[in-house]
């Protein structure tokens, strides 16, 4: 990989694989180049890698003074895995003494200690799991281990499971280049609706809107169509170029309210009442009449004996506000008003789905 | 330092003759039966209704509590045999009876599969 192909080392956060103990394989542990711009972070296309998760048979060991070194064979590869050893594992030297008492905690912490150190100390062989960051020392790769365990895989389930997981990790990730590129001009437009719904939203909310048609709020967005071609100039000067010779400011206009419209529709922010000519929007919070008609809804129903115990089931309501105030109300809009029911104590939700009322 | 990566073969595959002397291999086989005397195990595996054997030697890991009749996994190298074919000499060999045999074929076909596909991606650019 070139230095251009690098990603700047800004960006690498944005990457999920770099704050994660990536599950590559040992030979492309083995093969990975390290970074030109901070050393110690190395790139499987275009992935920064720091961390690492390696699994397999121990087929090498040398013990020293204060580290373990495991060399792992996973199939693919051999790397060494540097473990170093607690400082509690040196005083060992007296053995549990017996209580007479059946509970002895002095005791108890050594026999963990001593399980603890049973599974630290691998012979070749036995299947070790390590994590940590990845170094080069004298030309050769090795994992410093952060953690690391003895792996008992008497039928090699562990071992099968992970030879499974791992070309799946592949697929779906490390081999997916990660495109910041992408995102970077997908990104404005997408943002450009979330922030329009965010300011219809936050309108509707301040002024307690009940109803209104597009052309009553088009004006709102305006700034971030217009902002679009006059200030904000970086990276939404590519935008730029392309407004010009797109759709028109008032085209761009509206496309974004009805997209934004949409959004507020999807989550069930506004309905329409009735679909007609007419384009008018219901705010769902704040209409009083959807308000009522779904307490009177539950108010009558729980007193039915079918739900005189659990409640009226939300499916239940739904179906009941479809048929006797309007058949658009979406369940979305029907939940957020049984929250503002539920928040105003008119309501008492009996369980995640079931709701009642004391009258 | 650090030995050759032992790439998972089935038992099948090591007798074909493609595999060189000295190459690293992890395969798998029940134990047929054991000559501590002369340092050889002999793995066996139905296939395709054919029965497969592999010969190991096991000078490296002795002692080691034979179970007749159980699975093991082998680690080793190719070394080739005076009487024609192959023997394992084996690094590491584990009892691993129990395993499910069906599930780790599948692994290493998927894990193979999975290396063809990735390889012949990265060809065309070479």
């Amino acid at each position: 990989m070139s230095q251009e192909d690098e990603p700047p080392s800004t960006l690498w956060g944005l990457d999920p694989v770099f704050s994660a103990f990536a599950r590559l394989y040992i030979k492309d542990l083995l093969q990975i180049q390290e970074s030109r711009q901070v050393p110690g972070i190395y790139f499987y296309n275009s992935h920064p890698i720091y961390k690492v998760d390696v699994l397999g048979t121990v087929v090498y060991k040398r013990e020293r003074d204060d580290f373990f070194c495991y060399g792992v064979d996973d199939g693919t590869g051999v790397i060494n895995c540097l473990c170093w050893k607690n400082e509690k594992w040196r005083q060992t030297d007296d053995p549990p003494e017996r209580s007479e008492t059946g509970f002895n905690p002095i005791a108890e912490l050594k026999k963990l200690q001593e399980a603890q150190r049973r599974c630290s100390q691998l012979e070749i062989g036995e299947t070790l799991r390590a994590r940590g960051p990845v170094k080069t020392s004298r030309q050769q790769r090795e994992v410093m281990a952060s953690t690391f365990y003895k792996v008992n895989d008497p039928v090699m389930a562990e071992q099968i499971a992970w030879m499974m997981e791992v070309p799946e990790l592949y697929r779906k990730c490390y081999d997916k280049p990660f495109q910041l590129q992408a995102n970077a001009t997908s990104g404005p437009t997408v943002g450009r609706v979330t922030r329009a719904t965010h300011i219809l939203k936050d309108f509707l909310k301040e002024k307690t809107v009940t109803k209104f048609r597009p052309y009553d709020v088009l004006e709102l967005l305006q700034p971030l169509v217009c902002s679009q071609s006059q200030t904000k100039p970086g990276d939404q000067g590519q935008q730029n170029d392309a407004s010009v010779a797109g759709p028109s400011a008032g085209q761009q206009l509206r496309q974004l309210l009805k997209e934004s419209l949409q959004v507020l529709q999807d989550q069930g922010a506004v309905y329409r009442k009735v679909k007609s000519q007419d384009e008018l929007y219901h705010v769902t919070e704040h209409d009083k009449d959807l308000l009522i008609a779904v307490k009177d809804i539950i108010r009558e129903d729980s007193k039915r004996e079918k739900y005189a115990e659990k409640g009226c089931h939300v499916l239940h309501i739904l179906s009941a506000v479809r048929q006797r105030y309007s058949p658009n109300i979406s369940k979305e809009a029907l939940e957020l008003v049984l929250k503002t029911l539920e928040c105003n104590s008119d309501v008492i939700s009996a369980s995640n789905s079931h709701y009642t009322m004391f009258s | 330092m650090l030995p050759a990566a032992a790439v998972v073969y089935f038992p099948w595959e090591i007798n074909s003759g493609s595999l060189q002397e000295g190459e690293s291999v992890r395969t798998f086989g029940r134990l047929m039966n054991y000559q501590p005397e002369e340092s050889k195990a002999t793995l066996t595996t139905q296939h395709a209704s054919a029965q497969h054997k592999v010969i190991v030697h096991t000078l490296f890991v002795e002692p080691f509590n034979a179970i007749i009749g159980a699975q093991y996994m082998v680690l080793g190298e190719i070394e080739n045999s005076e009487g024609g074919g192959v023997v394992i000499r084996a690094r590491v060999l584990n009892c691993v009876d129990g395993v499910n045999l069906a599930l780790f074929q599948i692994a290493v076909n998927q894990q193979r599969s999975f290396f063809r596909e990735r390889e012949s991606k990265a060809t065309p650019p070479d």
